[in-house]
């Protein structure tokens, strides 16, 4: 151990240097692979918390990779460029979607262009989402939220629950 | 000094004499592992920053179409080379200015980069070209329309106004080929572009 304290203070740059790729090390990990974020707001209603939830997303999913319908992911709002927001994906290129909330005043439907996905909160009502600005480009997803929930008890293993997805088909018994 | 038979024979010294990273690799943990893979980990250890030099800050790029066929890539009919261009990608999707050369996410295919020049920002009205359905179009909030120097170009015109978030990188240098190298003057772009404010 001694030899270690010795290596980093044997040189004036070295343990700048260590920090910096560190903290490269944490931006690759925080970009590439896994990341958590505080949700806020009414959109997702029964999903997420107005406030409070600690949303951890799997960046495996940038760019819309392997999305599907169903999934709740993060991306930049694009008419708000400095904000992040997660909703849910209910339509994928090729398919067709509501233009309004069910039970609006027209049922008016549109296929989902090429590369985009279409998006709306759970919380219908409440939700600014493609129903205001349109479908949303693949490449802006940032990532999908796979696990919530709050740092609250002793026992971390319960601080967070997976988030399903709540589209997907249930098999009958 | 190590005793003549020690010479002679060439046997190793021990302990084995001080080099630049002496301190860490004479720690038996990382001895196991062999010079090789000291060095292994060392290169390793840059990786890291080498992924976030490129997400965030710059990037070398090769441009490969003929969307911005009179400005980069002039012999694309001529030569098999491409033009290297330098992508600036610090606060890329802030500043914009009309006659910025950007690379951006395809909205049609968000695996592969395209790149083209910023024509209108948010709040101008815009001139449409053929495949567009409208004559004018006014570019909402958030977002720019962008155009391609060339004729053989699929922009703004066939997927309309783009989120600013889309946009990687502004392309300030163009690195080859050598007798164009230098760095890309779009202000001189900006007054030819057809725009008007409301």
């Amino acid at each position: 151990m001694a030899r270690v304290g010795n290596y980093f203070l044997g040189h004036p740059w070295r343990i700048l240097v260590h920090s910096f790729q560190t903290c490269a090390l944490a931006h690759y990990v925080f970009n590439h692979q896994y990341s958590f974020g505080w949700g806020y707001g009414p959109s997702m209603l029964p999903t997420f918390l107005v406030d409070g939830d600690i949303i951890i997303f799997d960046k495996h999913h940038r760019r819309g990779r392997d999305v599907r319908v169903g999934d709740c992911v993060s991306y930049h709002i694009p008419v708000s460029p400095e904000e992040d927001g997660v909703k849910r994906v209910i339509g994928m290129p090729g398919d067709y979607v509501l233009m309004n909330s069910p039970g609006a005043t027209s049922d008016r439907m549109i296929q989902v262009p090429k590369g985009h996905c279409y998006i709306v909160g759970d919380n219908m009502p409440w939700s600014r989402d493609s129903r205001d600005y349109g479908p949303l480009p693949l490449a802006l997803i940032k990532g999908k939220a796979i696990a919530k929930g709050q740092l609250v008890g002793w026992k971390p293993w319960r601080w967070f629950e997976p988030v399903p997805n709540g589209l997907a088909i249930e098999e009958s018994s | 000094m190590r005793p003549t038979w020690a010479r002679l024979i060439n046997k190793p010294s021990f302990p084995p004499p001080k080099t630049k990273w002496f301190h860490l690799r004479s720690n038996p943990r990382v001895r196991q592992f062999g010079d090789f893979g000291w060095y292994l980990f060392v290169i390793a250890s840059w990786l890291p920053v080498v992924v976030m030099a490129n997400d965030h800050f710059f990037e070398l790029t090769r441009i490969n179409g003929p969307s911005m066929y009179p400005f980069l890539n002039p012999d694309k009919d001529r030569s098999l080379t491409r033009d290297w261009v330098w992508t600036w990608k610090y606060n890329a999707q802030t500043k914009l200015a009309r006659g910025m050369v950007v690379i951006f996410w395809s909205p049609f295919n968000p695996e592969t980069r395209v790149i083209k020049r910023v024509v209108g920002l948010e709040g101008d009205i815009i001139r449409t070209k053929p495949p567009y359905p409208v004559a004018t179009v006014q570019v909402p909030p958030g977002h720019v329309w962008v155009e391609g120097d060339g004729d053989v170009t699929q922009d703004s015109n066939t997927y309309g106004p783009i989120a600013t978030g889309l946009i990687i990188g502004k392309v300030t240098h163009i690195v080859w080929p050598l007798h164009r190298v230098g760095r890309v003057k779009w202000e001189e772009y900006a007054g030819k572009i057809r725009h008007s404010r409301p």
